[in-house]
Order: C-alpha cells, then sequence, then structure tokens
C-alpha cells in the first residue's frame, strides 16, 4: 500500500484510489482533514466539476482536486495552506455568484453545505454587481421531487445517481455554459423507485423532496439512529423526530448495507408510525361480543385467563403462536420464553414477500423475518394447518400479516378459535376476532434489534414516545408470561 | 450494482431505412456506438430539417441511451435544432469583431425587415433568422451565413438583398 503524507500525518491509503476516496476510506475525511467538497460522492463516479477539493501536493506546481488526483507513494499533500484557502475563497465567490441568497424560505438551511461553506470560505459581500441569473423556483421533475434552478450549482451529482444508481437516467444537464440547467425529457420525468435520493445527494437546496419540502425545520428535528423496516435489507436510516412525531428517514450511511441509499417506499414508510390506523387502547371483548378499553393490565390479565383455560382444559398444545416478523428480536426472545414455559411448540412466522428490486428492496416485506426464523419462527404452514383442522383452541397473533392471501386470506378460518389475543400495532379485520387487542410499539418507538437478510444483526435505540399507553410487544409477553407461571401446573410441577 | 428498473419503453418516430442504414455506416466507424451520436444526429437533421422530442427518442433507442442524454447533446450544440426551421438559416456574426463593425445594427436592419426577432421564422417558412457566435471571418466582418454560405463585408442594404433573393 502506497504511503502518503497529509497535513503531516503519515497515511497508508489503498492502492489505485484518489485522494478524497483513500481519506473517505480511512474514516478522516470532514473528520480530522477537511476538504470540502461538493460534486464528489462516495458512492458515485468522479465528476470533477466544483473544483472546491483543491489541494496543495508538493512537487506540483498547480493546486489539485482531491476527488480525481490518484494516490502516489510518497506524496505529501497540503490541505490547509494558505494557497488551498485562497482557492477555496476564489471557488466559493464562483459558486455563489448567481445564488438567489433565499437561506430564510430554502427548505435546506441548516443541513447546507453552500451554507457551512460560505461560514468557512466564504466573502461576507457580494464583489459583482450585475444582476443574479434568474431561474425557474418551482419545477416539479417528477412526483416526488421540486427543483429550484437558482440554488443550482450544477454539481451533476443528481445526474450521476440516476444514470448510476438506479440505471434510470431521467435527469440531465442541458445547454451549456451559463445557460445550464438540470432538466428531464419532454414526457420522462424523474420517476423511479428511487428518485428521492437525488435530494440527500443534492448538496444545496435545489432538489427538494414534495414529501418533507416545508415540513418543519431541520434545526427543529431530532435525528435518531433507525432502521427502516420496510423490507428485510434493514436499510439505515436517520429517524427525523419533531414535535412528537417522526417526520422524515433520511437514508444513514451503511456500506454493509444500504451504502448512501433508500428507496422511496422505504423512506414514506415513517408515515406508518404516525398513521392515522394505529391500534392505540387495549380492549377485550364483553359479555356482549363488544370491544371494551380496559387497563394493559386487565388486557394481560384476560390473555392469560384464556391461556390458562384452554391448557387446563386440553393441554399446552391447543395454544399456537403467530410471531411478527417486525417485531425485534428482544421482542420474539420473550416469545419464544412464553412459548416455551406454556409448553407449546405450535409457532411460526407469517412474511409477505413481494417482486425483489435487485438494488435494495428484498423479496420479503418485513423488517425481521431473518431473526424470527433464526428464534425458530419459521413457515407458518403448520400453524394454518393445525388450525383448520381444529387443534388450536388459543391464538397468540403478532402482526396482521398472516391475512394476506398466501397464509389465511381472511379471518374465517379463526372465527372458531375460543380465543384469539392481538398484539398488534396496526388496525385490522383481525380485531373483530380478537378477544383481547393490546397495542404495540414500532420499531422507531421502542429501540431494539434486527436481523437482516444476509444475517447482519442491527441494534437503534428508540426515537420518540408513541403518544398512546402503549408498551414493547416483549414487554407484554414477559408480563403475560409472570401472569402465567404462577399458575400453570404445568410448569409449577416441572419445575418443582 | 445492477439494476431492474429499466426506463420504459418510448414511442418514437421511425426513421427512414436509409437513413437508419446511413446510422449504422458511422456506428460501424467508432469503437464504442456512442461515438456516433453527434454524426447521426447531423444525418438526421439534414434529411429532417431538425430534431424534435419524437426523433431524438428514436435516435436514443438506436444507441441504446435514455433520451435525455440526446436532449443533452442536441442542446449543447447551437447548430442543433429542436424544432422545425424555416428554408433558409440567415446567421449574423454577433461575435466581438463583426459587433465592433456593426453586426448588431445589421441584425436589428434584417429584424426590421423581415418583421420577425432573431430566432423566430417568417410565416411562410422561409428565412429563420439568428444570430451566431464567431465564425472565423473575422477580417471580412461585418459577415452572415445563410445555410452553409458565407456572406462577408456587408452593410444594411447588401444584407436585405442578399435575404430579397432567397428563394
Amino acid at each position: 500500500m502506497p504511503t502518503i503524507t497529509v497535513d503531516g500525518r503519515r497515511l497508508e491509503v489503498p492502492e489505485g484510489s484518489t485522494l478524497l476516496q483513500a481519506l473517505d476510506e480511512l474514516g478522516l475525511l470532514m473528520n480530522g482533514v477537511d476538504v470540502p467538497h461538493y460534486c464528489w460522492h462516495p458512492k458515485l463516479s468522479v465528476d470533477g466539476s466544483c473544483r472546491l477539493c483543491q489541494v496543495e501536493i508538493e512537487g506540483v506546481p498547480k493546486l489539485q482536486i482531491a476527488c480525481d488526483t490518484p494516490v502516489a507513494d510518497g506524496m505529501v499533500v497540503h490541505t490547509t495552506s494558505e494557497r488551498v484557502q485562497r482557492a477555496r475563497e476564489g471557488v466559493m465567490e464562483l459558486l455563489l455568484v448567481n445564488h438567489p441568497l433565499d437561506c430564510p424560505i430554502c427548505d435546506q438551511a441548516g443541513e447546507c453545505k453552500l451554507q457551512d461553506y460560505a461560514v468557512d470560505y466564504g466573502l461576507d459581500h457580494a464583489r459583482t454587481r450585475e444582476p443574479r441569473r434568474p431561474g425557474r423556483k418551482r419545477v416539479e421533475l417528477g412526483p416526488t421531487i421540486v427543483f429550484d434552478e437558482e440554488r443550482c450549482i450544477l454539481c451533476r451529482r443528481c445526474v450521476r445517481f440516476c444514470r448510476e444508481v438506479p440505471e434510470t437516467g431521467e435527469l440531465v444537464v442541458e445547454n451549456r455554459g451559463d445557460r445550464s440547467r438540470i432538466t428531464t425529457f419532454p414526457g420522462t420525468p424523474l420517476d423511479n423507485p428511487y428518485s428521492m435520493n437525488v435530494a440527500d445527494v443534492c448538496p444545496v437546496g435545489a432538489l427538494t423532496t414534495r414529501d418533507f419540502r416545508f415540513k418543519v425545520r431541520v434545526w427543529d428535528l431530532d435525528e435518531v439512529p433507525g432502521l427502516c423496516t420496510g423490507c428485510s435489507k434493514g436499510c439505515n436510516v436517520h429517524v427525523g423526530v419533531a414535535r412528537g412525531a417522526v417526520q422524515r428517514y433520511t437514508p444513514r450511511r451503511n456500506d454493509q448495507v444500504n451504502e448512501t441509499w433508500i428507496c422511496d417506499e422505504g423512506r414514506l414508510s415513517y408515515r406508518e408510525i404516525g398513521a392515522p390506523d394505529r391500534i392505540t387502547r387495549p380492549a377485550v371483548r364483553d359479555a356482549e361480543g363488544r370491544m371494551q378499553p380496559v387497563s394493559i393490565a386487565r388486557a394481560i390479565e384476560r390473555a392469560a385467563e384464556r391461556i390458562r383455560a384452554a391448557v387446563l382444559r386440553e393441554g399446552p398444545a391447543v395454544v399456537a403462536a403467530l410471531a411478527s416478523p417486525h417485531a425485534t428480536n428482544e421482542d420474539l426472545t420473550e416469545l419464544r420464553r412464553l412459548l416455551d414455559g406454556i409448553g407449546t411448540a405450535t409457532s411460526g412466522a407469517a412474511v409477505v414477500e413481494g417482486e425483489p428490486d435487485g438494488l435494495l428492496l428484498q423479496a420479503e416485506r418485513a423488517g425481521n423475518a431473518r431473526g424470527a426464523r433464526d428464534l425458530g419462527f419459521g413457515d407458518p404452514g403448520l400453524v394454518f394447518e393445525k388450525i383448520r383442522g381444529g387443534g388450536v383452541r388459543v391464538l397468540l397473533v403478532m402482526g396482521r400479516d398472516l391475512l394476506a392471501e398466501p397464509f389465511l386470506g381472511g379471518t374465517d378460518p379463526l372465527a372458531s378459535l375460543d380465543a384469539v389475543i392481538l398484539l398488534d400495532t396496526h388496525r385490522s379485520a383481525l380485531e373483530q376476532v380478537a378477544d383481547v387487542v393490546i397495542p404495540g410499539r414500532m420499531l422507531a418507538e421502542k429501540g431494539g434489534s434486527m436481523t437482516n437478510h444476509a444475517g447482519l444483526v442491527q441494534r437503534v435505540p428508540a426515537a420518540l414516545e408513541p403518544a398512546f399507553d402503549a408498551h414493547a410487544e416483549g414487554a407484554v409477553l414477559a408480563r403475560l408470561r409472570a401472569a402465567l407461571e404462577l399458575v400453570l401446573p404445568a410448569r409449577s410441577e416441572g419445575a418443582a | 450494482m445492477v439494476s431492474t428498473l429499466v426506463a420504459q419503453a418510448p414511442e418514437a418516430t421511425v426513421l427512414s431505412d436509409e437513413l437508419r442504414a446511413a446510422i449504422d455506416r458511422e456506428i460501424a466507424r467508432f469503437p464504442e456506438p456512442r461515438g456516433a451520436l453527434l454524426a447521426a444526429l447531423r444525418l438526421v437533421q439534414d434529411e429532417l430539417g431538425c430534431i424534435a422530442p419524437p426523433t431524438a427518442r428514436a435516435v436514443a433507442e438506436i444507441f441504446g441511451l435514455h433520451p435525455a442524454e440526446v436532449l443533452e447533446v442536441l442542446s449543447f450544440y447551437n447548430l442543433f435544432h429542436t424544432e422545425p426551421q424555416g428554408r433558409h438559416e440567415v446567421r449574423v456574426c454577433t461575435n466581438l469583431a463583426c459587433s465592433l463593425r456593426g453586426a448588431r445594427t445589421l441584425l436589428r436592419e434584417l429584424e426590421e425587415h423581415l418583421g420577425i426577432r432573431a430566432g423566430q421564422t417568417t410565416p411562410d417558412g422561409r428565412v429563420t433568422l439568428g444570430h451566431e457566435e464567431c465564425l472565423g471571418a473575422c477580417g471580412y466582418a461585418p459577415m452572415l451565413r445563410i445555410g452553409d454560405r458565407y456572406h462577408e463585408e456587408l452593410d444594411g442594404p447588401a444584407a436585405r438583398a442578399l435575404v430579397d433573393g432567397l428563394p
């Protein structure tokens, strides 16, 4: 490996990489070695158009752009010299020559590289008197993205993203010189399943998502590390929380999982957290068959009564469970302990599948399908068979995936059971056949670990508290186990 | 990354067999097919007069490019047109030398004479008037070109006579 010296630090760098790539791979870029840049992106091809990353290399007469300069053994680089500083100031002045300076009404303000570097390298006044180039302010490039031409610095990250990642290529720079502008072909809008990533790669406020535009100021957001739970990929996200609600997901870089991307469907899946169809209160069915809201303690007590009665009458084998592939490993471990305590092995997890897209989106549309399998909750076919054959009296259901077509296709097969105990986050037809309904929490509301399709276990903290009284499923199941262990004869005999 | 997210198949105008064959001959001359894009666009414009969006789609299909990539090339070169032009293209050079010798006045006079602005075509479709950057004839300024021919050392009456003589 070549050795280079950057600002007096000797670094071993990967052969054949560029300076910026090498710094990025060593984790030093903007984290010890500040080489500001706009057009360079770690996951896109080199463009070399913004000219901001110029550095001084000993023995080379002119400054070189670090994004397109390959490392060489013995190279001595200076990133903080007076020459470099002046070059950055010059580049910033040119990039800002036509900038509308509309930060107060710009959605990017607060997370804008133009603002950041203008503070570091910008002049505090303009030396130009010419009018600024006017541009179109609200161009709908497609169903998800709005473009502000005046703010664009033509770094072409969005153009390269569309060509290189989804390989759809909708965006181009048309014309040339000071008439250059980002556009789409007439009748072919920016519309692909990864389109909203262009707003993330845009270093300025030119590209914004229609979803997040003008919703909340970014400095009002608490950004907590989280995971997208839409499929089994486990894409890393920042969960942006403000006013007690999740306002957005943005991709969080993880080169092992999602690099710096997320699909549009996954990005918008944060909406499920604040959705109006959340189950918000525990309820039990009364003697007239109506659901009555109760305390969570009473709901757990009722669930325990149902399980206890069935076990005493017909033995533990008539109790079955369907684990949620959306629950955390911690939740599912509690479910496993509960089932072991009861003494039943009839369990599985229904995982809804769709078409994978060859990029991020996996066939299994559940964040912890692999984790559920690893904990022994596999093919639910046997559970359904046993339900249809009358061998199940009490069914503990986490999640509503079993209603999907390849599984039960509806609630009819559940109507003849003694009791369905439902532990779920969102309302569904299951409530009509449930004897007990207990609200659960989404991952962002409880934290925990999930195992992605490749077996990678990822743990994230809770990002917010739900607005209603709900407990993590694991906590509910632990209380249910506590309620049962006291009285289950099979268990106490076994322990004695 | 390998993607399955292929852009939708565009509806395209059909290019004539002769044109298609000429484009294929150009493609055969380059190591990368897209190297022949400029040559192909010239052939298309020579035959059709302009390269409207449906035509650009057809060309993109031949080269396996996104139509937007063809637009990018078309818009970069001001000798390509995406809208129909008049039978005669009259372009007055307004670069430095010609402007110093009265090219801008010349252009204004032609605008008045033809009753159109630079960039427009006469209603009868006879003349498209426009300006052009340096055509390399600074020693003979001011000048204009009509199609591929240069006309040099002009003044107002001479330019008007030229334009009036166009069929």
